[in-house]
């Protein structure tokens, strides 16, 4: 016996109430996802460097990779706002 | 008549269809949240970069010509916990380094028969000319002390990464 088809989320699958995925924005997603994650294995990296430095007493030039890895935060903080702002009002 | 509506749901409009892409917007923010924690861990070590470099006393470690040759002595330097070790080489003399080994912070040990620094360890071994790693998994070289001579005696007074 089977019973009436439910979603994850323990619902019906209600077509008008669900939000279609606007042309191009899968792909603009799936861009910022891969981007994102190969700057954060360039920070992480950049976080290892700024430790061997620092372990080996040359502390003084991890300002420069600090320096980066805020330049790739505000990067991503600037990503994130923008593609956040939905494509509403990017029309 | 029109079906009720939850509260929840007008604040959660979002079906199946667009699950992943909330997932994936979720994902981005946690990803931004890694991402300002790793910021944020390499500004706290280039603060604290400054502060490791600590300043000592100048303090008698020898006296010239007490060491033979392929002799060594361990000390403290520069606080009572920092083990070191004074090293008459043949080749430059007296040289002296940390004993804390710069892969996991043992003690390293002199071992005159094979002319090298031991880290019993991990068998890492460090040259006793220049505190470079040569064998094992240490990467970086020993702190060396700097030494001078004061009359007849020989202090150590500095400590160089």
């Amino acid at each position: 016996m089977t019973g009436p088809a439910r979603s994850r989320t323990g619902l019906g699958r209600d077509p008008e109430r669900e939000i279609a995925t606007p042309p191009g924005l899968q792909a603009l997603l799936l861009a910022a996802l891969a981007i994102g994650i190969l700057m954060l294995s360039l920070q992480l990296w950049l976080l290892t460097v700024s430790l061997d430095l620092f372990l080996a007493g040359r502390g003084g030039e991890v300002w420069s990779l600090a320096f980066v890895s805020g330049l790739i935060f505000i990067g991503g903080l600037v990503a994130l706002r923008l593609l956040s702002r939905g494509p509403q009002s990017r029309a | 008549m029109d079906p009720v509506i939850p509260s929840w749901r007008r604040q959660f409009p979002y079906g199946l269809e667009a699950d992943e892409v909330v997932a994936r917007r979720e994902f981005l923010r946690y990803a931004l949240l890694s991402s300002g924690a790793l910021f944020i861990g390499s500004v706290v070590l280039a603060v604290l970069a400054p502060l490791q470099r600590r300043s000592a006393e100048p303090k008698a470690v020898a006296r010239v010509n007490e060491l033979r040759a392929g002799e060594a002595r361990y000390f403290h330097y520069p606080g009572p916990q920092d083990e070191a070790v004074l090293i008459n080489t043949r080749e430059r003399g007296l040289v002296a380094y940390s004993q804390k080994c710069t892969h996991l912070s043992c003690s390293v040990v002199y071992q005159a028969e094979r002319d090298r620094l031991f880290c019993p360890c991990h068998d890492g071994v460090f040259s006793p000319l220049t505190g470079d790693p040569v064998a094992g998994p240490p990467q970086r070289r020993l702190p060396r002390i700097v030494l001078e001579q004061r009359g007849d005696d020989i202090y150590a007074v500095d400590l160089t990464p």
